[in-house]
């Protein structure tokens, strides 16, 4: 029995490849199994090639998956295209269109080409079944549902969301597709049998993406002002807001560009509300002076960076972990802020929550880093149990402190100050990028600016102490460690797994909290280690540089990294750790 | 320019004129506070040390005027606010400069008695009643009296100051 | 008149840093005027203003002031207002703040017509850093960056703002303090987008014939030439001599202001409401839901 199946598809745009995944992921999730799903295409906004994977699990999903296990193709043109996002393996079950003729040689490197490769007359079957060669997707998830015993009453029920709309005539064409399908794939057996094992469970499960998580998060942590602009892959957080959060008592305004989304949210929050932006690489080089401004002033800000290829324009599609530097540094002057990253669509949600309550607490922008992969894949989620969840608000004067000459940057034992807000009498003070004495009045002298560096440097001490905000796994005195943030993580996490199966001495670390990088934390984790890897998706592997430049690395840990868009493999970290362990 | 709003001179009071005149020294009065402040952020020590007298001095002639108005009509609520008046004894912001020298001060002080005497003297014909009458020109006469004083000092004053702007470093970019 | 709140009140105790002589002097004085009488307490008002000599100005007010980075006064402004609509919200700043780097965020300001008043201190030049050319500087002036006479036609603000369909604009100089301080408190009450093109010249760096002696000759009141603010062609027409006459008073005031960005999103909150803010803990429905 299979507990675990990887199904990639490729096709163009035309030919609702993506949709018949989502069907796919929608059926699965309502039967109980874990589900993830991403996509990737081509250039053009419709009709350029596309793709998707949906990985299909009686066990809670960590990453996309490596080697498809199934390798669906409607041409083999549009299928090359996606050679890194759908790598083949000889255990590939590999179907296309039997009209696009056999695989080119080339197809897959020497010695991973599919040994079962199955041809299907799929524009035949769909036209025969359902009048137009346009359903050949539908053939295609009842093979799989005859295949590998997807249940296809699920399936028919994904395809009644996704066709409903347009009249119940293309749902049953569709449904005959489907029926066709299974009966060619029940009718052609595979070689070697397999067929999923069902969940514990089938109770269905909830299906959400990052940019949905994130958006949840900050409607729940009390956001009452979004300011953005649109750029993909994080758009969807403000359309998300722009529909919900008027309801809670909040305001989304699309502002004319990236300095002005920004712009507004610092304006909000100097009002006293809980603000937010979002953007991806490109806005945040934009916003980094509004970002210095909101340091130096002192207030509470939540940028959202969901990250892209880079650099520049880059490819904005595709995942990467290559703005970490920026998030960490980009700022002149002695800047010092909280750099978060969620790892997954669930934990999506409550790390955005405690971006906000970072920055209220603190007083202070937080960059949250997401990535394209988390931000726009679709995965089973547990809904997060809100009563668990704490919502922490800024730090206000009191009555007397109003009354008694309130000074807004008062220096305190902790470094914050409490924070009035226009609207509050007797909190009236001037916020400003220039420097201040405790008053907030303008001052060029060097010893309050030094004084204002210490407090506001020293009021995010306690970060250093959050153990919480890390993942740590597996054997305290482990001498082999792997560490790995964002999206990247997942694929670490089924990494640990499969390594301990193989009784590596591996340990696993994953930050949430990237900066101020907890110095402690880290020393602790590497005080047993001689051998390891950070593991990240960027060419310059940022997080290493970055831990290099705060803390005594052993020496043999080193930086497994490479540019995005290349996703890493389980399978290829296993047998790096696997080296490791044997050096 | 009128540099009066919402009075009608036809129609004032005593007390009011009263309020008027206590006001219009306030303003000069203040105004001197802030040329002071000025000069003495920018390192004109001599000319903000006279601004400060010449703000002491305003002051004196709001007192009198206010014990005046006080004897009379005691701590009855003003009509006249400072929001009506638009530096009708005050010299205009414009006026001060950086490094200015005692005799451009001075000067400056000089014109703004003559504004205030031009100021009186425009106010009588509109004025009926006797004993308002009576009090503006007391006001436009002691404006004569100031502007003398002030001529006396010019006079001791040396011809040509220092050109403080010769020796004064460039300005700063900020 | 409101004789709770006096201009003293608005006065902070931070000293100018102004040359002696400049024109935002006279700003500053008839802002204290025009915001008492307009009469909302300090702590009420919030007071926007970016990079300049004249966007030092919140910090000379009591109110709640926000200094904050060249040219982005106005969206921060909005995103004040938009956070707390019951603020008076004032933004000021100079004619490179506004128009040169702040430029695109102008036309913004104007359409969306959010609730606040923006005033511009123009003096054609840069001063704070020194004397540099301004986008409203007059071709061929020569400055520290134009040694040989700039080449470059000068931003017209008046027009400008009146084209993106402003409904509230004006110009002033401190040269006529009641005239001034009467246009500030008309545009801070006008509901909606209200802009007033300042005259303030820099003493320091300022052409001789831009100092307010010289206004006090050249201005002429767009009343004396028998304009009728309602009248937005003919504020057009006569916004086109800017840089050549020095008209003051109002040169568009739209007779049906129509409702502020800020009034209609407290409309749609009040529609989807329906009462109260729904509770932030039902904000994983809609997840459960589909």
């Amino acid at each position: 029995m299979l507990e675990d199946l990887v199904v990639g598809m490729a096709g163009s745009g035309g030919d609702g490849v993506v949709s018949a995944g989502e069907s796919l992921l929608a059926a699965a999730a309502s039967e109980g199994f874990h589900a993830l799903m991403t996509k990737s295409f081509g250039s053009q906004i419709r009709g350029g090639e596309s793709s998707c994977r949906v990985r299909l699990s009686t066990r809670p999903v960590l990453n996309p998956g490596g080697l498809l296990d199934v390798a669906v193709a409607l041409n083999w043109e549009d299928f090359r295209r996606f050679g890194a996002e759908l790598p083949l393996g000889s255990d590939t079950v590999l179907v296309h269109e039997s009209k696009a003729g056999p695989p080119p040689e080339d197809l897959a490197p020497a010695g991973r080409l599919p040994r079962q490769v199955l041809a299907i007359p799929l524009s035949e079957m769909a036209k025969s079944a359902a009048g137009t060669d346009k359903a050949r997707t539908s053939v295609v998830l009842g093979a799989l549902s005859g295949w590998f015993g997807v249940p296809l009453a699920a399936l028919e029920r994904g395809l009644e969301k996704k066709f409903g709309k347009k009249g119940a005539e293309l749902v049953e064409a569709n449904r005959k597709a489907l029926a066709a399908g299974q009966a060619h794939a029940l009718a052609h057996p595979l070689a070697a049998p397999r067929s999923l094992a069902r969940p514990g469970k089938s109770e269905p499960r909830l299906l959400s993406d990052g940019n949905e998580m994130c958006a949840s998060g900050a409607i729940f942590a009390g956001c009452e002002f979004f300011g953005g602009y649109p750029i993909t892959p994080s758009t969807e957080v403000m359309q998300l807001l722009s529909r919900e959060l008027p309801a809670y008592g909040g305001v989304v305004l699309q502002a004319e560009d990236e300095i002005s989304g920004v712009g507004s949210a610092v304006g909000a929050s100097f009002a006293g509300k809980k603000a937010m932006t979002a953007t991806s690489g490109p806005g945040m080089s934009l916003k980094t002076e509004i970002l210095g401004l909101a340091s130096i002033a002192e207030l509470p800000l939540v940028v959202v960076n969901v990250q892209r290829g880079g650099p520049s324009t880059g490819i904005p599609t595709k995942p990467e972990q290559s703005d970490l530097f920026q998030a960490v540094f980009s700022a002149h002057g002695d800047v010092l802020r909280p750099v978060l990253a969620p790892t997954s669509v669930e934990d999506t949600f409550r790390l955005t929550v405690e971006a906000f309550n970072l920055a209220e607490q603190y007083q202070t922008p937080v960059v949250l880093l997401s990535d394209q992969e988390i931000a726009q894949r679709k995965e089973t989620v547990n809904l997060p149990d809100l009563g668990q969840i704490a919502v922490l608000e800024r730090l206000r004067p009191t009555t007397e402190q109003l009354q008694d000459g309130y000074q807004r940057f008062a220096d305190t034992p902790s470094g914050v100050s409490p924070i009035s807000h226009p609207g509050m009498k007797g909190g009236n003070y001037l916020a400003a990028g220039i420097e201040h004495d405790r008053r907030g009045a303008p001052t060029a002298s060097g010893a309050v600016h030094a004084a204002m560096n210490v407090k506001r440097f020293r009021k995010l001490d306690p970060l250093q102490g959050r153990t919480d905000l890390f993942q740590q796994l597996g054997d305290r005195d482990a001498p082999l460690a792997l560490v790995s943030w964002g999206s990247s993580a997942g694929v670490a996490r089924e990494a640990f797994e499969l390594a301990r199966a193989r009784r590596l001495p591996v340990k696993l670390l994953v930050p949430y909290l990237l900066y101020p990088v907890a110095e402690q934390v880290y020393r602790d984790f590497f005080a047993s280690v001689r051998r390891g890897l950070v593991l990240e998706l960027s060419h310059q592997g940022q997080l290493h540089r970055l831990l290099r430049m705060f803390l005594d690395l052993p020496r043999g840990v080193s930086s497994l990294a490479r540019s995005g868009a290349q996703p890493f493999r389980a399978d290829e970290v296993l047998e790096r750790l696997q080296r490791e362990a044997e050096a | 320019m009128v540099p009066v709003l919402g009075i009608d001179f036809e129609r004032l009071s005593l007390q009011d004129a009263l309020d008027l005149a206590v006001l219009i020294e306030e303003e000069a009065r203040d105004r001197y506070v802030e040329f002071a402040e000025q000069l003495a952020l920018h390192h004109t020590p001599e000319v903000a040390d006279f601004f400060s007298r010449m703000a002491r001095i305003e002051e004196r002639h709001r007192t009198e005027l206010l014990q005046r108005r006080r004897t009379l009509f005691g701590d009855v609520p003003s009509g006249i606010d400072r929001r009506m008046i638009f530096d009708v004894e005050a010299p205009g912001y414009e006026e001060a400069r950086a490094f200015m020298g005692v005799r451009q001060a001075l000067e400056m002080v000089l014109a703004s008695e003559i504004k205030a005497h031009a100021f009186f003297d425009a106010a009588l014909p509109r004025v009926k009643d006797p004993q308002l009458q009576s009090l503006f020109r007391e006001l436009r006469e002691e404006e004569v009296h100031h502007q003398a004083l002030v001529r006396a000092e010019l006079a001791r004053c040396p011809e040509k100051g220092d050109d403080a702007e010769a020796y004064a470093d460039d300005p700063v970019a900020q | 008149m409101n004789a709770a709140l006096a201009p003293a009140d608005f006065k902070s105790p931070l000293k100018p840093i102004w040359c002696p002589g400049c024109g935002d002097f006279g700003v500053l004085q008839a802002l204290y005027r025009a915001l008492s009488a307009v009469g909302r307490p300090p702590h009420e008002v919030a007071f926007v203003s970016g990079i300049g000599c004249s966007s030092r100005i919140p910090g000379y007010t009591t109110a709640y002031g926000f200094n904050s980075v060249h040219g982005r006064a106005l969206p921060i402004a909005q995103g004040v207002k938009l956070a707390n609509p019951h603020l008076l919200v004032i933004v000021a700043g100079g004619d490179g703040d506004g128009f040169s780097i702040g430029g695109g965020h102008v036309p913004h300001a104007i359409r969306r017509n959010v609730d606040l008043t923006y005033l511009v201190m123009d003096n054609q030049v840069y001063g704070l850093t020194k004397g540099q050319l301004s986008p409203t500087s007059p071709r061929g002036l020569r400055t520290v960056t134009s040694p040989l006479g700039s080449l470059e036609q000068p931003v017209n603000p008046l027009l400008t703002v009146l084209a993106y369909g402003a409904g509230f604009v004006a110009q002033a100089t401190p040269a006529d303090m009641p005239g001034m301080t009467a246009l500030i408190e008309e545009a801070i009450r006008y509901p909606g987008f209200s802009f007033v093109n300042i005259q303030s010249p820099c003493v320091t760096f300022g052409e001789e014939e831009q100092q307010l002696r010289a206004h006090k000759t050249r201005m002429k009141t767009l009343g004396s030439l028998g304009h009728d603010p309602s009248n937005q062609l003919a504020a057009l027409d006569l916004a086109r001599a800017y840089g050549k006459e020095l008209y003051t008073g109002v040169f568009y005031r739209n007779p049906d202001p129509p409702p502020t960005y800020d009034a209609l999103v407290l409309q749609r909150q009040a529609e989807l409401q329906r009462g109260e803010p729904r509770p932030r803990a039902r904000v994983l429905e809609r997840l459960v839901q589909r």
